[in-house]
């Protein structure tokens, strides 16, 4: 068994907190006195609403909108699920690319009767963004537009164009209606002229993202320390492998030490496999510390070193616009550095998802091509290579906002 | 190459990555520890995720003075067997200082005034980071929280503007008075939870298995007979069979009836059960449709 991470996506009202009370209910993995409790919320008598199991806050309930990330878990023989919903709203598009950076799918909902809208794009492009490996684009609210094949294959066609521009991969498209049911977990006897699997069968077939390579990076994350005063490096070995005796270098510093001993868990190994959480220690006392990066001196894919990286931002902070000039502190895995954006260069536009030249491009939610200069030189892959060494935060040195993601381009 | 990963290893894997997060970003972490499964999971993966050093967090019991004896003589056992540094601070002599008025009823409940304790504990210690063992399936308020929860000055969770937290950057930086609660086994599931225990072989107090208890039966919960909660005349006292599936205070914790008398039974009968953890097991959570939300904003973890 393993676990599949997956976020539901879509414009307000399109369904998504029902899609996901439909797949938990169907499971049957709601308990008795969640669905009472639930049914108590909603005025209306002798019917579950659905989405109020999602809807954890008051002012959700209230509203009867998403406005936070909430997380929900189910699991088949098969898999552990970690459900993210996700808000439909512009304003909250930077709680949806929170939901949406770890996971191995998302769910797109089109409602069947609007077709594809400007949220719609904005969501495929922060899939594009995060380079999330699978797609699924449900198309909602089947029973709305009686079924209709024809209007499901219009709105499938739509949207492979968008699909083709953005360079989504493993797309794949359900009618559905998450309300009653249909193509969600069991196959729906309204629509039989689509005979692929339903929504529920693809999440249990599709594959788990999964991080290896041929590249090794080792990421600090903190020393140990013990008695006898020898150092230990701990953290996750994000890629690649390392055993007792390779030659390492220990970065930005490009130090050199060979690996003396590793340590996963409690037990002493010899080596170690991409996703291990290990401690290394090194010969004649060489040490590291919180934030370097460890790659192979030999037959590996050589880390990029600048203090001037070109960079794929989204702004999360809505109290501040984006300031060309302003020091952040940036951070990539435990790595902290100052930087500045020193220059704006475009921003995609949401309908044509062209490079934007134009001016004044630092709204809240945008996504803008920018020149990010740190403080001290860092080493990092480009996110085309590696995304766990290719991808960073910026934080406000004031308040300690979050106030973008960057992916690194080159 | 790994290409299909065990659940529990994914999720091992992922606190204890978190704790690595903790001891690297903050200068005074502290554990939050109620003698409970999840707080006892919590120092299980400090020790793994830290080894081969002894974990370095200490320990904060928040006492509200109506614990289980059992939970108490579990968390002494730990501190010594583990060396642990115990800290604990009571919600009495809180009421004491403050001049606060006790809680009072059937089942008089100190949860509204355990925030206030822990955020005095907060202060006095200058802790800024509170690792707890809050588990997102519990509750649904819960299940809207990030990992690295930034609280304000006042200890109080902004739902509506928390930071927006990606990939595996966790952002600790806080300002002078601000604390963070952070809450490494957010993605495991009660059932996960259980799992884990067995196949790591975790010990855990003997509340959890079936034992011989007097209880009193309140609207369909079975609640221990205790010197913290008062009986009148309707109440009668039966003994029961049961083992307890969350352990909190004495006054709001049900006990279930169940023969389930070791990990492998419990995992069954939790499989098998139809009702929520705290649904089945907090008289607190169901006075309001927001309980935990609204307790939250008032410092509770």
């Amino acid at each position: 068994m393993d676990i599949l991470r997956f976020i539901t996506a879509g414009s307000i009202d399109d369904g998504k907190s029902t899609l996901i009370g439909r797949l938990l209910y169907d499971i049957g993995q709601i308990k008795s006195d969640v669905i009472q409790s639930v049914s108590k919320s909603n005025k209306a008598v002798n019917t579950i609403n659905l989405a109020h199991i999602t809807d954890g806050l008051r002012s959700e309930r209230e509203q009867g909108i998403t406005i936070d990330i909430a997380y929900k878990y189910f699991t088949t023989p098969n898999r552990k699920y970690i459900i993210t919903d996700a808000p439909g709203h512009f304003q909250y598009t930077k709680n949806l690319v929170t939901g949406a950076s770890e996971v191995d799918a998302m769910i797109i909902l089109i409602d069947a009767n609007n077709g594809i809208t400007e949220q719609t794009r904005r969501h495929s492009l922060v899939a594009s963004f995060l380079n999330i490996p699978n797609v699924l684009v449900a198309i909602n609210k089947m029973d709305d537009v009686a079924y209709s094949e024809e209007q499901f294959t219009s709105i499938k066609n739509q949207y492979l164009v968008i699909a083709e521009k953005l360079k989504l991969q493993n797309i794949s498209f359900f009618p559905i209606s998450a309300l009653l049911g249909d193509n969600v977990n069991l196959a729906s006897s309204n629509m039989i002229w689509y005979k692929d699997n339903t929504l529920m069968q693809c999440l249990e077939t599709i594959n788990a993202k999964i991080t290896n390579n041929h590249i090794t990076r080792f990421s600090v994350q903190c020393v140990i320390e013990t008695k006898n005063f020898e150092k230990g490096f701990a953290g996750k070995l994000i890629s690649g492998n390392l055993k007792i005796g390779d030659s390492i270098e220990i970065n930005p510093e490009r130090k050199s030490a060979i690996i003396k001993n590793i340590i996963i868990g409690k037990s002493y190994k010899n080596e170690a496999m991409a996703g291990d959480d290990i401690c290394l220690y090194f010969e004649n006392s060489i040490e590291a510390k919180r934030g370097d990066l460890i790659s192979k001196s030999a037959n590996d894919s050589p880390l990029l070193f600048s203090n001037k990286l070109e960079t794929t931002l989204c702004w999360l902070n809505e109290e501040k616009q984006l300031q060309s000039g302003e020091e952040y502190l940036l951070r990539i895995n435990s790595f902290e550095t100052k930087c500045s954006i020193t220059s704006i260069l475009h921003k995609i536009d949401i309908q044509s998802f062209e490079k934007n030249t134009e001016k004044n491009l630092s709204g809240i939610n945008d996504f803008l091509g920018v020149i990010i200069e740190t403080a001290e030189e860092i080493s990092y892959d480009p996110f085309s290579i590696l995304p766990e060494t290719g991808c960073g935060i910026l934080i406000d040195l004031k308040t300690n906002y979050t106030s973008a993601a960057f992916i690194i381009e080159k | 190459m790994k290409l299909v990963s065990n659940y529990l290893d994914t999720l091992e894997s992922e606190s204890i990555y978190i704790f690595r997060e903790i001891y690297g970003q903050f200068k005074k972490p502290v554990l939050l520890f109620s003698g409970g499964k999840d707080s006892t999971l919590l120092i299980h993966l400090a020790r793994k995720a830290l080894f081969p050093a002894n974990s370095p967090f200490p320990l904060l019991h928040i006492d509200t003075g109506h614990n289980f004896k059992e939970a108490l003589d579990f968390r002494d056992e730990l501190v010594s067997k583990f060396g642990f540094k115990l800290i604990v601070r009571k919600v009495e002599d809180t009421i004491k200082e403050k001049n606060l008025v006790d809680s009072t009823g059937k089942f008089p409940s100190r949860n509204i005034l355990q925030s206030i304790t822990l955020l005095d504990a907060i202060n006095e210690f200058g802790f800024d980071a509170c690792i707890g063992g809050g588990r997102r399936d519990e509750e649904k308020a819960r299940a809207k929280e990030r990992i690295f929860s930034i609280r304000d000055k006042n200890g109080a969770w902004q739902p509506y503007n928390q930071r927006p937290e990606l990939w595996k950057l966790f952002n600790g930086k806080i300002n002078k008075g601000e604390n963070v609660r952070v809450f490494p086994i957010s993605n495991w599931s009660e059932l996960d939870v259980w799992n884990y225990i067995l196949r790591e072989k975790i010990e855990l107090p003997s509340l959890y298995f079936a034992h011989d208890r007097e209880c009193i039966n309140f609207n369909g919960k079975l609640i221990a007979v205790s010197d913290f909660i008062n009986l009148d005349e309707n109440d009668i006292i039966e003994k029961k069979k049961v083992r307890y599936r969350t352990v909190g205070d004495m006054t709001c914790t049900a006990a279930i009836e169940s023969e389930a008398a070791n990990i492998e039974q419990v995992i069954d009968e939790i499989a098998s059960s139809n009702i929520s953890e705290r649904g089945e097991t907090r008289i607190d959570d169901q006075f309001s449709d927001a309980a935990m939300e609204d307790r939250k904003l008032q410092g509770y973890f």
